[in-house]
């Protein structure tokens, strides 16, 4: 218990790095003319895959074919890829990287694995129906204060809480 | 700053990178590069989650609004998604049970892998694999990622407030929501709030502070020369309405207008409230005549977007017209100071027969002007004619072209078989088989002919220049683009396409003759200088610079080479397929255009921006001039070139690369 006070003691203090984000959002949107991003990216990463795999049938897909041969090529994937170095300067700091599965310690590596591939799936199908993520939608889009993006924001806390109880084994100590 | 157009450029991707670095930097100083700090929102452990991201949402929020309110930006600078009411409720229900589950969202996952959790490598793993999945299922899926659109919808206008009452309900709801969580969370805990309650105590007094000020700041000062809607400043008493006449913020002056008319400004709509006759006699060139009782309806579509300039010979009738529309809610309505007279005298007055010297500046302006303005619409021995006739988008219906049918300057083009004609077609319309259009050229046997020879058919079916002519096509929408693309050869850019047809007409029940028309042939000069058709070569080039974008709009297995009537299959190296059929839904059989804004969305994701070269083929340059007719004219695409040749000589022409 008193480790984890440690840790927590570590993060910054949560008001100051939600200032700290709403300013590099502010930031974004008026050197870029657009928010923050993230999922994007990883679909523009999938899109290159299937490219590898199958040329002609991706280009002819009606959803990653308008993004052409070079999908890569697009102002949220360098994002997507600043984020990464962007939290390792921060974990590097605070030296906080530690390579793990994280869970419950009465949790198992299979059910915490099983259970991020399958929730990355629904997120990643989810933003792509929705057409953004908790960065795009539920971050850019509610400070933009549109309506769509105030729905995204609503039904993810609705989704979640509804079933939060069903994934709670996972992190059980 | 960037606009949005230009978010392809390497200086773009680079502010992205760092954008980025800053974004993942505050996610991982949260403590949201951990899994178990994530979720514990979900469990009332940990409320960070909800902290954080309420704290960043309303600091964008009235960052924003203060950047706007001092007009450092404006809202048409930034992109706002439109909203899809089914999408996003199904899309967020499915990602918050993803979050839960997975115990991440994209972009702390990323910023997660970076502090070694194996976790959100996998969890990343699953969302690329989820958004393939989502590819290869859009056909399934496509009505629910369409199911609701509405469009840009912001909340507050959803809500029925003034944005500043929404930023201050905002700000109340997210500083209750901080203290919710704080004694939440020391609930949980049972630690006291320490130094955090100096924080929260600093940002609940900012947050609530900032945003009844930039109420006031909003209200109290007009964003700029040209106030809109979705701005800080919305504008609505009486008061203020009284205020803008005062100082005069209401008018325009003809030399500004003449110099933004000559810039062919976007977004400016010049609306001339005279009679009918006086508006035929002499407008202002694209000026659009609207009655003063039908202003609030015709200009429904321009409300607080872009500039409106009313005006009439005088002064009376606009102010009372800008002042109504003003009521309204109109933001952006302006009236022409001393009216046309005026215009015509301060702009158009000939240097010569000035009484003061003027400085070399002016007397060039002056020119400028008198070209622009009076070469095509001056008074002349003939009736004079309008280049617009109405408001009018380049597709058209057919209770409009009832309207228009007994003006001189509408000349009607029918281009179903000529036994449907013969039996029965719209009084006065002539007959045209647009491949009478055509010829061979280079040995390719389906080009669209050379301007002079074009001039001569225009000139047969007696159409002038200033005609509008309106075209009708029988099952092919793709015939009415190709007469379209043979007038915009001519420099013709006044032409409308009947959307759906004759059967539009038919269905309409509108009257139908069965006499021939009596046609007076014209002369139509073979000018017009057509920039936008390239040859081969041209294509070439931008295949080997890797320049450009080439959109092939041939049916999809013809592009991947499975069907092919050429002399080799495939496609042209790094082009892009975006079947023709795509743009059009079919209505009782007969396929016509989507609506615009859907058109406008599909093409937002494929081409990068509205200066991005295009160039667009098919086989034989037919559908294609679809394609281009929706870029050019629908959708305002600026660089779309047309490879007429396509395909047919792209196959035959065995040193040109295939793919």
């Amino acid at each position: 218990m008193e480790n984890q006070d440690m840790t927590k003691s570590r993060y910054m203090n949560p008001y100051l790095a939600g200032v700290g984000l709403g300013l590099t959002l502010l930031l974004s949107f008026l050197v870029l003319g657009a928010g923050l991003g993230a999922s994007s990216g990883l679909a523009r990463i999938a899109a290159c895959m299937e490219l590898c795999i199958a040329q002609a049938h991706t280009l002819s897909s009606e959803y990653f074919g308008k993004w052409g041969q070079n999908p890569m090529q697009y102002y949220l994937v360098f994002m997507l890829v600043g984020i990464f170095i962007g939290g390792l300067c921060s974990a590097l700091l605070a030296n906080r990287i530690k390579f793990q599965i994280e869970r419950g310690k009465q949790s198992s590596v299979r059910l915490r694995g099983a259970f991020a591939l399958i929730g990355g799936v629904l997120v990643g199908f989810a933003s792509r129906l929705a057409q953004g993520c908790t960065s795009g939608q539920a971050l850019s889009g509610t400070a933009l204060l549109l309506t769509g993006s105030f729905v995204f924001l609503i039904c993810l806390f609705v989704g979640g809480y509804a079933t939060a109880w069903l994934f709670r084994r996972q992190w059980n100590d | 700053m960037y606009q949005l157009d230009t978010l392809d450029s390497a200086k773009a991707f680079l502010a992205s990178l760092l954008i980025g670095i800053a974004f993942g930097f505050f996610l991982e100083r949260a403590g949201f590069g951990s899994s178990r700090k994530l979720t514990g929102v979900f469990y009332f452990k940990d409320m960070a989650v909800i902290k954080v991201m309420f704290t960043a949402v309303i600091a964008a929020a009235l960052g924003l609004t203060g950047c706007m309110v001092l007009g450092w930006v404006s809202i048409e600078g930034i992109y706002l998604m439109p909203t899809v009411y089914g999408a996003y409720i199904v899309g967020g229900l499915i990602f918050g049970v993803g979050f839960v589950m997975g115990g991440w969202c994209p972009g702390t996952a990323a910023a997660g892998v970076a502090s070694g959790k194996m976790d959100a490598l996998i969890f990343l793993l699953g969302a690329v694999i989820g958004s393939a999945l989502f590819n290869e299922m859009f056909g399934l899926i496509k009505p629910l990622y369409e199911w609701g659109q509405a469009g840009v919808v912001l909340v507050y206008d959803t809500l029925g407030m003034s944005k500043g009452a929404f930023n201050v309900l905002l700000s109340i709801a997210a500083v209750l929501m901080f203290w919710g969580c704080e004694w939440i969370d020391r609930r949980k805990t049972g630690q006291s709030l320490g130094e955090n309650a100096s924080i929260l105590k600093t940002l609940s007094v900012a947050v609530l502070t900032l945003a009844v000020v930039l109420v006031a700041l909003g209200s109290g000062q007009p964003s700029g020369e040209r106030p809109t809607g979705p701005m800080g400043g919305v504008i609505s008493s009486e008061s203020r309405l009284l205020e803008a006449i005062d100082m005069a913020q209401d008018h325009i002056e003809p030399e500004e207008l003449a110099d933004r008319m000559l810039r062919r400004e976007p977004g400016l709509v010049v609306v001339d409230i005279r009679p009918v006759v006086e508006y035929l006699d002499y407008h202002l060139p694209n000026a659009l005549n609207i009655p003063m009782k039908d202003l609030h309806q015709a200009l429904m579509p321009y409300k607080n977007v872009g500039t409106i300039v009313l005006y009439s010979n005088g002064m009376t009738h606009p102010v009372q017209a800008r002042d109504s529309l003003y009521r309204s809610g109109y933001t952006n309505a302006y009236i022409l100071t001393d009216g046309l007279n005026g215009f015509i005298e301060r702009c158009l007055t000939p240097v010569s027969l000035r009484d003061e010297i003027l400085p070399p500046e002016t007397t060039g302006k002056i020119r400028a002007w008198r070209s622009f303005f009076l070469s095509s619409t001056a008074p002349q021995p003939e009736p004079a004619t309008p280049d617009e006739p109405l408001p009018s988008s380049p597709l058209v219906d057919a209770p409009w072209l009832e309207k228009q049918l007994n003006r001189p300057d509408i000349r009607i083009l029918d281009l179903r078989s000529q036994p449907e004609y013969n039996l029965s077609h719209i009084q006065n319309s002539i007959a045209l088989n647009v491949e009478n259009l055509r010829t061979n050229i280079d040995g390719v046997g389906s080009m669209l002919q050379p301007a002079d020879m074009l001039a001569r058919h225009m000139s047969a079916m007696g159409i002038r220049p200033v005609d509008t002519v309106v075209i009708l096509y029988g099952d092919k929408t793709q015939d009415a683009t190709l007469v379209g693309i043979a007038l915009e050869r001519l420099g013709h850019t006044s032409y409308r396409i009947v959307n759906g047809g004759f059967a539009a007409w038919t269905l309409a029940q509108k009257p139908i003759v069965s006499d021939l028309p009596v046609v007076v042939t014209s002369d139509y000069p073979a000018t017009g200088s057509d920039k936008f058709s390239v040859d081969y070569r041209t294509v070439l080039e931008y295949v080997q610079s890797n320049r450009g974008m080439i959109l092939d709009v041939r049916p999809a297995d013809y592009y991947m080479g499975v069907k092919s009537d050429e002399a080799r299959a495939g496609h042209i190296p790094g082009a892009i397929n975006r079947p023709y059929t795509e743009d059009l839904v079919k209505v009782n059989e007969i396929p016509q255009f989507k609506p615009v804004e859907e058109l406008a969305k599909a093409y937002a994701q494929i081409i990068p921006s509205k200066d991005s070269t295009v160039i667009i083929h098919c086989r034989t340059g037919h559908q294609a001039s679809q394609t281009f007719f929706v870029l050019k004219r629908l959708l305002d695409y600026r660089n779309v070139l047309w490879f007429d040749a396509g395909w047919s000589q792209w196959a035959a022409r065995k040193e040109l690369p295939v793919e």
